[in-house]
């Protein structure tokens, strides 16, 4: 069940993505509204932390194409955030809550131009969005992994974006904060974002997105909530590898070179 | 004594250049340092350092004499080349990264050393100044020198300062640079530059064997006493300014003196002594902090004890009855007596101990906290009512009164513990 949009924020062309020569995501076709709240559901392994970095251009696609706004990446960067998983980075790095959600400001500013009176606001605004206004100059190593992650997720606002990809930002989250933070996900995407967020509990995903994405390798569903929703796309979606898809894989992980490069 | 202040009041104009020198050199390779050491790829300094050796002699072979800009622009292209093998073969084998820059190290300061000890051979009678290449001589740097030294360690600092924004982004999460648009590789790459450079200009000073030490232990050192990036860098540059000039200080009041060694020896006590006195991170403060909150245990347990004691009806308890509730704890339980009727919670008549009012109540507090946790464990975690004594015992002393209003409304202000014993609170 894929259900293609007229006039998509987001286009995803055919998309095949490989690590090495492992491919990993084969041949996503899909479109987004806009102004959704947009789930990417799977299981480990299924690749959606992979969709998001290939969207975000940070893994170059064995074939295939993104489109954002109607425009190839590179021109509307500045109106695209990006959320990365937490582990992702060592929160031992000295710098303050602030000094991390000012990075946030840094597209906008560009290369060699500091953050100053304006850029604070901003940060200071987007710290007060998600609750963590009584951090500000703390140490980042002595947050809670919840509290991390609601820092990502005000750099990711700081941005003032008007497409948000967030991995996995849910991710040792307790549920009063989830769903806090959902509740103003909601709110931005009335006021016309669009959020894409990668997520791994189906039962809250129910809840809350407008629109879902299951990966499993490749796509199994894109559509309103409603539509995709069922039981056949959930066991088409967890309901283990496809075992032949799995064998393609790894004779092709087991060639000298990389056979699916044109 | 006539030789300190000879040095430090500057009379001689040479010495005067030489302590700008290392001053400049210090700030330089402190502020890379730094930035390499909180990116985790402290060896590859120590590579691109060791590596640097077979420039400076094919340089001085090309010029015949120990010109600066040949020896120079030599370790530089030679620091260049390993650091461009060591990223080459990482992406390309499956080699692991220490391999690669353990063998990269080896084999061009072995070549280096080969060339050294040829050149030595062939009986030029300039070569005697190359041999301070190996561990340093500031003492012996021209003026000359000095220029192009200093010179490429303002543009090192320059352009550091210009571009902090972005080498804090490479270091803390370069794919966020990415995403954001910023051009990742060439930020990295002019880092590498400058990198090689922080080398290149201790090559005279300090020397190709132990400039690693320059760039890494003053960051490693400053880390210990601050938690944010600006007063690391200032805190690094200060360590390594200051070993700098008293390495060369060192050197120039014993001539055969090296000075490379010597700084690294004034480097490694200032990071020892950061190891063990620096608040929160040092050893000592972790060892008093522990020592501390074990005295409270201490106190706690002997608390509780008079109030158990309380709850069975007696006034208090004697000395001997606590010796044997804890035995072999005599000494720590003199100490806590002591403590306490400091503070006023427990008051003794001869061998005689009983809670005071306030002791009461602190009492009560710790007796109630370990029960809320206990009878927490067996509700919420279904952990058996006799396996949950032990856990208690140690987070009686930890919960904060935020967790404890938690645990109460959690459990809907409970009466008994798992134990059947009652929690105690205040009458309201």
């Amino acid at each position: 069940m894929i259900k293609q949009v007229e006039n998509p924020i987001l286009e995803i062309h055919d998309l095949t993505v490989s690590y090495d020569q492992n491919p990993v995501l084969w041949n996503v076709d899909l479109s987004l509204p806009g102004g959704n709240l947009v789930g990417i559901l799977g299981p480990n392994g299924a690749g959606k932390s992979t969709l998001i970095k290939a969207i975000m251009g940070l893994i170059s696609p064995t074939s295939g194409y993104v489109k954002v706004f109607d425009k190839p990446l590179n021109d509307v960067r500045a109106r695209i955030s990006y959320v990365p998983q937490r582990e992702s980075v060592d929160w031992n790095f000295p710098a303050s809550v602030l000094d991390v959600v000012l990075m946030g400001t840094y597209g906008k500013l560009g290369l060699f131009r500091r953050p100053g009176k304006k850029e604070n606001e901003i940060a200071m605004k987007s710290l007060e969005q998600v609750g963590m206004s009584g951090f500000v100059s703390r140490q980042i190593s002595e947050l809670s992994g919840g509290q991390q992650q609601r820092v990502f997720i005000a750099r990711a606002l700081a941005q003032q974006a008007d497409l948000y990809l967030m991995d996995e930002p849910f991710a040792g989250v307790d549920m009063a904060t989830e769903t806090a933070i959902f509740q103003l996900l909601k709110e931005m995407t009335e006021a016309g974002k669009t959020i894409i967020v990668v997520h791994h509990d189906i039962h809250s995903a129910m809840n809350f997105f407008d629109w879902l994405i299951m990966l499993n390798l490749h796509l199994v569903a894109s559509g309103p909530k409603e539509l995709v929703m069922n039981e056949e796309m959930l066991r088409k979606t967890y309901g283990g590898k496809l075992n032949l898809l799995t064998r393609v894989t790894d004779l092709i992980r087991q060639q000298d070179f990389n056979p699916l490069k044109s | 004594m006539e030789d300190f202040i000879y040095f430090f009041t500057f009379q001689d104009p040479s010495i005067a250049w030489v302590v700008l020198g290392i001053t400049l050199l210090g700030i330089g390779s402190a502020y890379v340092g730094t930035f390499s050491f909180l990116d985790k790829k402290a060896l590859l300094g120590d590579a691109i350092s060791h590596a640097v050796l077979p420039g400076i002699c094919l340089g001085f072979m090309l010029a015949g004499e120990k010109n600066p800009v040949y020896i120079v622009t030599g370790a530089f292209l030679s620091g260049a080349l390993a650091t461009f093998m060591s990223s080459w073969l990482k992406r390309n084998t499956k080699l692991s990264e220490d391999t690669i820059i353990a063998t990269i190290l080896s084999v061009f300061f072995g070549f280096g050393i080969v060339l050294l000890t040829a050149l030595q051979k062939s009986g030029n009678p300039e070569i005697a100044g190359l041999n301070s290449f190996i561990f340093g001589n500031a003492i012996g740097i021209s003026e000359s020198d000095l220029m192009l030294y200093g010179g490429l360690s303002i543009l090192i600092i320059l352009v550091l300062t210009v571009m902090l924004k972005e080498f804090r982004l490479m270091v803390f999460d370069p794919e966020y640079g990415k995403a954001i648009g910023f051009p990742m590789k060439t930020i990295s790459f002019l880092f590498n530059v400058l990198m090689i450079l922080a080398v290149v200009i201790g090559i005279q000073a300090i020397g190709v064997v132990l400039m690693a030490a320059l760039l890494i232990t003053p960051g490693a050192a400053a880390r210990f006493w601050t938690d944010r990036l600006n007063p690391l860098l200032i805190l690094a540059a200060f360590f390594s300014v200051l070993s700098g000039i008293l390495g060369t200080y060192v050197s120039f009041v014993l001539p055969q003196m090296p000075t490379g060694p010597w700084v690294v020896v004034f480097l490694s006590l200032f990071a020892l002594i950061s190891f063990l006195i620096s608040p929160k991170s040092g050893m000592l403060f972790r060892y008093f902090a522990r020592k501390k909150y074990l005295r409270k245990t201490h106190r706690d347990h002997l608390m509780k004890a008079l109030y158990k004691a309380r709850e069975e009806g007696k006034r208090g308890l004697t000395i001997e009855e606590i010796y044997q509730l804890y035995p072999y704890q005599k000494s720590e339980i003199d100490q806590s007596i002591l403590d306490l009727i400091k503070s006023d919670f427990i008051s003794k008549n001869q061998s005689f101990i009983i809670l005071s009012e306030q002791g009461i109540s602190d009492a009560m507090r710790i007796v109630r906290l370990h029960r809320l946790w206990e009878l927490y464990l067996n509700e919420s975690m279904n952990i058996a009512p006799d396996h949950v004594h032990d856990s208690a015992e140690q987070l009686e002393h930890l919960l904060t009164p935020e967790l404890e209003a938690l645990l109460e409304k959690r459990l809907n202000y409970p009466t008994l513990d798992p134990h059947q014993e009652t929690i105690p609170r205040e009458k309201s």
